[in-house]
């Protein structure tokens, strides 16, 4: 028995084994403690690696300029700059992490960070930075911070929710009122009818299925508090399910939301099929290049129901060779000056409580892009996480394929729900 | 191997030409072939040099682009090193090939044509590659590559498909098919091995040869998840990978894909184009053998 | 003897062996050691027996999974074993243009699979190519639900297998044909036989080999479908997940950080077991044919 288990460390990971120091502890082991004070203490100089995901080539001149910014202010530091494309980025973080490579500073998104750091791979960044809660978002903060580890595993960087979009001509075409836009899910399905009735089937309203997050608005608890077991098949869910299943029946959806090929609801939208889409901030800009003549007609409306938030963060691993310079780094990266910087660039919002009163946010500069960007930003601040970071690739998979089944017509709704939560049940235990 | 030559009598005329009605027949066939499977990249072709103001959604676009432009193919070329990527792809296929056509001949010619003790285990193990199970394995590939010290270069990025089990097969059926009265002669008169793979083995089997040269291009020139993983450095990225940056920017505009995609997709058309004679040339080679 | 020292077949033999070890039979090792633990990718795991296997045997998806995987098989099999052989006899003729044509049809073969997954959710969705064409010419009157109907997303995957792989096996077959001699053709032309006869009796008994080994190809990848259904159901299976081939299981529970390592490995297990009986099958009529 010991030399089967002796195998299977052996096999599984000679990965594990293979990086030695600072991996295969779990939670707050002594190295964690060192690397910390060597963060808080420590002199800043010398290579340091930072990894981000997806911002070559639009945003290629900030980063360069935030990365001078930090060697002009600690010479004798270099900074390594590492961007990975917007494809297999699990994958590539996770190789890195199993062959004990991560970079120095790594862009990792909440859902990213958790299982990194149940294995003790990440620096609580808390230790090493008491005064963190000061300077960043509860929102932002929390969201590195995971049920049954003690810890922040991360500095937020840049935030995001969802808004809703309109195609103002389609709505006024299909014999509805662009300044009546429906505000529940209810009044949604009542104007989508109205739509139908002149459209045809030419166009749509509704065109996206419900994830977790309209499990939410509907009250529905998703996990229990411990995170340890998801609960969201209860008849509250099971009637959202059931008032989808409805709509799609009467038609009112495209047979497009039983798939996500191709069409997916904001690329409907895009191409003028769907008139609702919802999309971060961001959007109408996007818009602008695939499908000029539409975004001037988009009008935006807070999301219905609590908006979700979406946070990317920086971690440090807890390997890291020098954790002066990677702690001053993931600070200098996130400070309020280069967050406020970059989300002038784009339409993201800042994680510190410094750039809570910037104007540039809650004041709009009157074009539609510009209105989005304040909606967006006022949703903020009563947007939460709504799908659990524990929910991985899989169980969305499962979650996916049990709602479509339930919206088609094949199974009943509390049958589809019991069986998703049934699986990720089974896949979180596992 | 002299035989063929006797194609050229009276006789074998009558076979080769054949009635007028047969081959419209076939050119007929060939066109609807042609079209069912040219038919979506050409529809392809046609989005990349569509301008920004035409519509690229609608379900029954207008094949021919009514302002045709080469901007969307500029636009890559600005956005990304296009050149420095494709040059990466090619050292990564080159690598490849070189493996591939040395390994898989000298292991396919010693599984068909030398008997050894040992030599039904080892055709059984190369048989069961192509089902084994190599779905989770990725992980331990990359630890390997990792601990041979290639992580983060191209040599690691080739290495695993370097040499590739399904293709030492090919080679041994290739060589299995040359007539053994051939190998059997060359062994009275007292070839060695290296004399015969040489002079007998090597003639007979160029087609499969090539058909594995083309493979492994494509397969090189193709993947996406392996070089991800192995490299870190851009610079040092393939071209499918490099060309995620064209998807990753918060946007994606069909056209800009769509060239992209063309981008990776006209050097294999090119590179097979060029190819193809002695491809097809090799694949049909055995009609001179007799 | 077939050579004068003993080690001469291993050196041959050497690399790809080396290869074989490494690449393949090293990360298969590990596969089986897996299948029996609750091992993730980070962070080792616990010998839990034989809880894969008998979970494995309770899974309604793996159920589903496995009849899609024999409905595949049954209808590619066939499909994929005669229409690329009578593609290859319509280019084996050397009509002018005909290099154009074989270069042509090769090209779904070199397209990558985003390429290929772009240019068919385009043609088969709701309002795509297809159900436009089907609307106007009043053979449908509402959407044929290609892609999200249970069956008819099956067949479109075989559809678009069968569309990718009609070069790759029209070329093998090509190098096949070329081995059958020309002046058995003519001999039997000579004799007065028919194209149907000569068909039957003279290519088809040149190219049984070739069949044969073109047979255990598409089985093995016909079980192991992964990229078509993946691509066309955006990787979810279609409604209820009921379109997953055993792949899809595999990579959907092995990828990621919380990838449940030994669960996908006992799969990859039992569909190593599976492969293998179409293998052996084909194997052995393979050497009752010879």
């Amino acid at each position: 028995m010991r030399r089967i288990r002796a195998a299977v460390t052996t096999a599984v990971l000679t990965a594990t084994l293979a990086t030695g120091c600072g991996l295969g502890s779990d939670g707050s082991s002594g190295s964690s403690d060192s690397a910390a004070s060597a963060a808080a203490t420590g002199e800043v100089k010398g290579k340091v690696s930072l990894q981000t995901w997806a911002l070559k080539p639009k945003f290629t001149a900030y980063v360069q300029g935030v990365i001078d910014g930090f060697e002009q202010k600690y010479p004798g530091v270099e900074v390594d700059w590492l961007d990975q494309p917007g494809d297999g980025y699990s994958d590539k973080v996770l190789s890195q992490a199993a062959a004990g490579t991560l970079p120095d500073v790594v862009n990792l998104p909440p859902d990213f960070a958790l299982p990194l750091a149940k294995q003790g791979l990440l620096l609580d960044v808390a230790k090493a930075d008491p005064k963190l809660g000061e300077e960043y978002v509860t929102g932002g903060l929390d969201a590195y911070r995971f049920a049954g580890l003690g810890g922040t595993f991360g500095y937020p960087w840049y935030l995001n929710t969802d808004v809703n979009y309109w195609n103002s001509e389609l709505l006024a075409k299909y014999g509805l009122d662009p300044k009546k836009l429906p505000t529940t899910l209810d009044e949604l399905i009542a104007q989508a009818r109205t739509f139908k009735e002149k459209a045809g089937g030419s166009a749509y309203l509704m065109s996206r299925k419900p994830g977790l997050g309209d499990l939410v608005d509907a009250g529905v608890k998703v996990m229990a508090e411990d995170g340890r077991s998801f609960t969201f098949n209860t008849p509250e869910a099971a009637a959202v399910l059931d008032k989808y299943r409805a709509a799609f029946k009467e038609g009112l959806l495209p047979n497009d939301v039983l798939t996500d090929t191709y069409a997916g609801n904001s690329k409907l939208f895009t191409a003028g099929t769907a008139a609702w889409t919802t999309a971060g901030a961001n959007f109408i800009t996007t818009v602008a290049t695939d499908n000029p003549t539409l975004a001037p007609k988009i009008v935006s409306s807070p999301s219905m129901g609590t908006p979700p938030l979406y946070v990317q963060g920086v971690s440090v691993p807890k390997n890291t060779k020098n954790p002066a310079a990677a702690v001053a780094l993931a600070r200098w990266v996130t400070s309020p000056e280069n967050q406020a910087a970059f989300s002038r660039l784009t339409s993201i919002f800042p994680s510190t409580k410094a750039s809570a009163n910037d104007p540039l946010f809650s004041k709009s500069d009157g074009s539609n892009a510009g209105d989005a960007k304040v909606v967006a930003f006022t949703s903020l601040a009563k947007a939460k996480m709504l799908q659990p970071v524990q929910v991985d690739d899989a169980m969305s998979t499962i979650v996916k394929q049990q709602f479509t089944l339930a919206i088609s017509g094949d199974t009943s709704s509390k049958q589809a729900l019991d069986t998703a939560v049934e699986r990720c049940n089974q896949l979180l235990k596992g | 191997m002299r035989r063929s030559r006797g194609s050229n009598t009276p006789r074998s005329r009558s076979f080769n030409t054949p009635s007028p009605a047969e081959t419209a027949l076939r050119y007929l066939l060939l066109l609807f072939v042609l079209l069912l499977v040219v038919g979506p990249f050409l529809w392809q072709l046609s989005t990349s040099l569509k301008g920004p103001t035409e519509d690229v959604w609608s379900a029954t676009p207008h094949f021919l682009p009514d302002h045709p432009t080469v901007d969307n193919y500029l636009k890559v070329a600005d956005t990304i090193p296009v050149w420095t990527y494709a040059a990466n792809s090619l050292v990564v296929a080159g690598i490849a090939i070189f493996g591939n056509v040395v390994g898989c001949t000298l292991a396919g010619y010693a599984l068909a044509k030398l008997r050894f003790r040992g030599v039904r285990l080892v055709f059984g193990l190369l048989l069961a590659t192509l089902v084994l199970p190599g779905e989770a394995t990725v992980v331990s590939q990359y630890v390997t590559v990792r601990s041979l010290g290639l992580a983060d270069t191209l040599t690691g990025v080739a290495l695993p498909g370097a040499l590739s089990m399904l293709n030492v097969l090919l080679m041994r059926t290739a060589f299995a098919a040359v007539p053994p009265e051939l190998e059997q002669a060359a062994l009275v008169d007292g070839a060695n091995v290296r004399q015969r793979l040489w002079h007998i083995g090597l003639p007979n089997v160029r087609g499969m040869l090539s058909v594995i040269v083309i493979f492994t291009f494509i397969g090189a020139w193709d993947d996406f998840l392996w070089p991800l993983i192995v490299l870190n450095d851009p610079q040092k990225y393939t071209l499918t990978v490099g060309l995620q940056y064209l998807n990753g920017t918060f946007s994606a505009n069909p056209r800009l894909i769509a060239a992209g995609t063309m981008i990776a997709f006209l050097p294999i058309v090119v590179v097979f184009a060029v190819c193809q004679r002695f491809f097809f040339k090799g694949v049909e080679e055995g009609a001179v053998k007799g | 003897m077939t050579h004068r020292r003993w080690f001469t077949p291993w050196l041959l033999a050497g690399p790809a062996l080396i290869w074989l070890a490494v690449f393949n039979l090293w990360p298969a090792a590990n596969t089986v050691i897996l299948s029996f633990t609750n091992a993730k990718p980070l962070g080792g795991g616990r010998f839990t027996g034989l809880d894969n296997y008998q979970r494995a045997f309770s899974d309604d998806q793996l159920a589903d999974a496995l009849l899609n995987s024999v409905i595949y098989l049954l209808i590619c099999l066939p499909l994929l074993t005669v229409l690329p052989l009578l593609l290859a006899l319509l280019v084996q003729r050397r009509l002018p243009g005909i290099t154009f044509f074989r270069t042509a049809f090769y090209t779904p073969v070199v397209a990558s699979a985003v390429v290929v997954a772009l240019i068919w959710g385009w043609a088969l969705n709701d309002r795509g190519l297809i159900n436009g064409v089907l609307r106007q010419t009043g053979l449908a009157d509402s959407p044929v639900p290609f892609l999200t109907d249970r069956w008819l997303l099956l067949l479109s995957a075989i559809a678009l297998t069968t569309w990718k792989g009609l070069g790759y096996y029209m070329v093998i077959y090509l190098s096949a044909l070329a081995n059958v001699g020309r002046e058995l053709h003519e001999a039997a032309a000579v004799d007065g036989a028919g194209a149907l006869r000569r068909f039957l009796h003279v290519t088809l008994p040149g190219v049984r080999p070739t069949m044969v080994l073109v047979s255990v190809l598409i089985s093995v990848s016909s079980l192991r479908v992964f990229s078509e259904l993946y691509v066309l159901s955006n990787g979810t299976g279609g409604p209820g997940g009921r379109d997953m081939s055993v792949v899809m299981l595999i990579q959907m529970y092995s990828r990621g950080f919380t990838g449940h390592l030994g669960y996908a490995s006992a799969l990859s297990l039992l569909l190593f077991l599976i492969t293998l009986g179409p293998m052996l099958l084909l194997t052995r009529l393979n050497r009752k044919a010879a």
